[in-house]
């Protein structure tokens, strides 16, 4: 009994390490960002999470960084299946759209294409940038998804002043959603 | 009423509130453990592959080529890994355009100082990185100040890693933002006396 509750203590140190929860994490969506993530006022979960998954997060401060595992709808992000995500202006901050595998590695893939961000991506007249997720050659900002059965998205914004609203707890601007357009 | 099981009827009030303190003495024992024991987090990553107190341009990130697991793909990156347990160490860095960003980090991953190209008034930053006052008493206890060497950042360990961040605009930028990058430096000055 008693051991049972102690890996009970462990797992949930384990679980609030690994996928977060209310007290260190913000969600949009289906978009989830560590909101301390970086700062040296970090909280034990967050300087635990940034830790175990070798990451070097820049404060936010400056920038926010969003992950996402699953669309909008819930399912798992996978290489099978198309998505579409619309990027709004967001107001000439500069931002970065990334894919990776489940381990954080880049897909491979013959275009050499693994991101777009605020500068390279084509926009449309109103300034929003239609991105399209996917396994074979798409029009437009195509970003390749292939090789990998899980992906995970990074979305990085450049911005003190979002940054602080979202370390606050203010209202932000919502993110775009990740549309799901078919699976093979 | 159902009925509970056997077993659990016979565990004491006692049993359970041990056990649940027993739970929140190793959630927060192992919460708090896991900057210090974990041996993969990025410092460990890069340790052997920079010198110390030496700029290093790394490769554009590439599949297999990754300096760290989920690190913007579309940048590239010069690091120095530094100890300032015998020296200071002077970092000097031309921020050629917007979105560049130079950072400095402890091994454990806290960004204690960043500095975005777009909030200067100049594209220069020449900083110096000396341990925390109340670790050496050679420094005078301001967080900053303005000397030579621009300004001074008290780190909170005597290792760490110093990222400089050049987003790339496009293939076609990619040697000129690897020239800009590689004036970037960092190299060990002597403590005054």
């Amino acid at each position: 009994m008693l051991s049972a509750l102690a890996a009970g203590g462990g797992f949930t140190a384990w679980y609030m390490i690994e996928a977060g929860s209310r007290l260190s994490t913000r969600s949009s969506g289906p978009w989830v960002t560590w909101t301390a993530a970086g700062r040296p006022d970090a909280d034990p979960y967050t300087r635990a999470h940034t830790v175990r998954n070798a990451l070097l997060p820049i404060s936010s401060t400056l920038e926010v960084t969003y992950r996402a595992k699953a669309d909008s709808r819930g399912g798992r992000l996978h290489a099978g299946c198309e998505y579409v995500i619309v990027m709004p202006g967001l107001e000439g901050a500069w931002w970065s759209l990334a894919a990776f595998d489940s381990e954080g590695r880049l897909i491979q893939n013959a275009a050499e294409r693994y991101a777009f961000t605020s500068d390279t991506v084509m926009r449309e007249p109103d300034g929003r940038a239609v991105i399209t997720l996917a396994r074979d050659a798409r029009p437009g900002n195509w970003l390749p998804i292939g090789g990998s059965s899980r992906v995970n998205l990074i979305l990085t914004v450049q911005d003190p002043v979002y940054a602080a609203a979202v370390y606050e707890g203010g209202s932000t601007r919502p993110l775009p959603p990740i549309q799901r357009v078919a699976c093979r | 009423m159902p009925k509970l099981p056997k077993w659990l009827s016979e565990v004491g009030w006692r049993t359970v509130v041990g056990g649940a303190l027993l739970g929140g003495i190793v959630h927060i024992l192992f919460t708090l453990a896991v900057p210090f024991i974990s041996k993969g987090h990025a410092y460990a990553k890069l340790r052997d592959a920079l010198p110390a107190n030496r700029m290093v341009v790394l490769p554009p990130p590439a599949p297999g080529r990754e300096p760290l697991p989920f690190l913007t793909p579309d940048a590239l990156y010069a690091m120095c890994r530094f100890d300032i347990s015998v020296e200071t160490l002077a970092v000097n860095v031309t921020m050629a355009h917007a979105g560049w960003t130079l950072s400095l980090h402890t091994p454990q991953g806290d960004n204690f100082y960043v500095m975005p190209a777009q909030q200067l008034r100049g594209s220069e930053i020449a900083i110096t990185v000396v341990p925390e006052p109340d670790r050496s008493g050679e420094f005078i206890p301001t967080p900053r100040r303005i000397g030579a060497q621009g300004d001074q950042i008290s780190s909170p360990s005597t290792e760490g890693i110093v990222m400089v961040r050049a987003p790339l605009k496009g293939l076609s930028w990619r040697a000129q933002t690897e020239a800009a990058l590689r004036q970037a430096s960092c190299r060990p000055v002597k403590r005054p006396q």
